[in-house]
């Protein structure tokens, strides 16, 4: 009786997964597709009418923001989440720091409620898509451009009031495990004594998994903690920065429910 | 100064600028890989070991290939020996 049970929640959770990315990639095909014909003309006629390169490259930004939180929301009700802000009242701009467990990770970072630019490995940069977007946009390509350059490049941002998102790990862990952290991202912050916010991931190993592009359903919890002042790391060297960053990000990650 | 000597001053280096735990800084450790420094660190490491053995490496090659403690021992303890003989 108990075998039988167990086979039928084998297949019931096959059929879930088989129901959750047939939906899913329908809906993300479409929401991509509807993105390009409406938001591409739009963009590009509120860049001739304005002629405000400032306020393009801000639609471009919250564009990419709303395609983000729409391909966030395609996978509902099998896949939700949750976004919790520990420090709402802290004022932009910031250098985010967030895990990366997955490659939903860069989607989910749309949750950010204010202006914001990620920092690109180079493998993004290999996508068409994701190519044409983030240099309209103006990412920070870490990898293809000297570090006084990245630094000029992200200080110019922050004092423009732009916040960064960096994944620090550098690649997808594709599991629980928080890698060693990269310390471009704190250097950044440094220099231009930029405040550092922890941003930590929780839930979305399998949405998908590294490797793969099957998503699995589950809750995925993404926490804004409070964020380091420059007051706070003064002191510290680089090095120092990003293991308490860490450490913080560590035993936050761990206090949530698996 | 003995190689134990240095290589207890090397580790001082490591836990005085980089607050890494003694435990931590055994031979086999690697210093990219299980220290967690990244290139940049690596650049403030060779500043404070130049410091702390009043010694000029920044331009030497041989130190693109250290890549565990151990390495970084078997460079000093050679520099040391470099010294004692000019």
């Amino acid at each position: 009786m108990e075998a039988l049970m167990a086979q039928r929640k084998t297949v019931l959770s096959r059929l879930c997964i088989v129901w959750l990315n047939v939906w899913f990639w329908s809906l993300f095909a479409a929401a991509s597709i509807l993105f390009l014909v409406l938001a591409v003309p739009y963009v590009y006629l509120f860049d001739l009418l304005g002629r405000n390169r400032r306020r393009t490259l801000w639609l471009v930004r919250r564009t990419i923001s709303h395609y983000g939180a729409t391909a966030m929301h395609c996978g509902w009700p099998l896949i939700r989440v949750r976004f919790i802000d520990y420090a709402p009242q802290e004022k932009p701009p910031f250098v985010f720091v967030a895990n990366h467990r997955s490659a939903s990770d860069a989607f989910l970072m749309s949750v950010l409620p204010v202006e914001c630019v990620e920092i690109l490995n180079i493998w993004p940069s290999r996508l068409p898509f994701v190519n044409c977007f983030s240099r309209l946009a103006g990412y920070l390509r870490v990898r293809e451009m000297p570090f006084d350059q990245f630094i000029e490049a992200g200080s110019r941002l922050l004092a423009d009031g732009v916040s960064i998102i960096a994944f620090p790990e550098g690649t997808r862990s594709g599991s629980c495990q928080l890698g060693q952290f990269h310390g471009s991202a704190f250097r950044l912050a440094q220099h231009v004594g930029a405040k550092i916010c922890p941003v930590t991931i929780s839930g979305n190993e399998h949405i998908p998994s590294r490797g793969s592009l099957v998503l699995h359903p589950g809750r995925i919890v993404i926490s804004k903690l409070p964020a380091v002042t420059c007051e706070q790391y003064q002191e510290l060297n680089a090095y120092r920065l990003k293991t308490r960053v860490r450490e913080t990000m560590r035993k936050h990650l761990d206090a949530q429910p698996v | 100064m003995t190689d134990s000597e240095l290589i207890q001053a090397v580790n001082d280096v490591f836990a005085d600028s980089f607050e890494i735990p003694r435990e931590k800084l055994t031979p086999e450790a690697q210093i990219f890989g299980d220290l967690g420094l990244d290139s940049l660190d690596v650049v403030d490491l060779v500043a404070a070991i130049q410091k702390k053995f009043n010694v000029q490496v920044r331009d030497d090659e041989r130190i693109r290939s250290i890549r565990s403690m151990q390495d970084l021992y078997h460079y000093l303890i050679m520099i040391r020996n470099e010294q004692k003989k000019a």
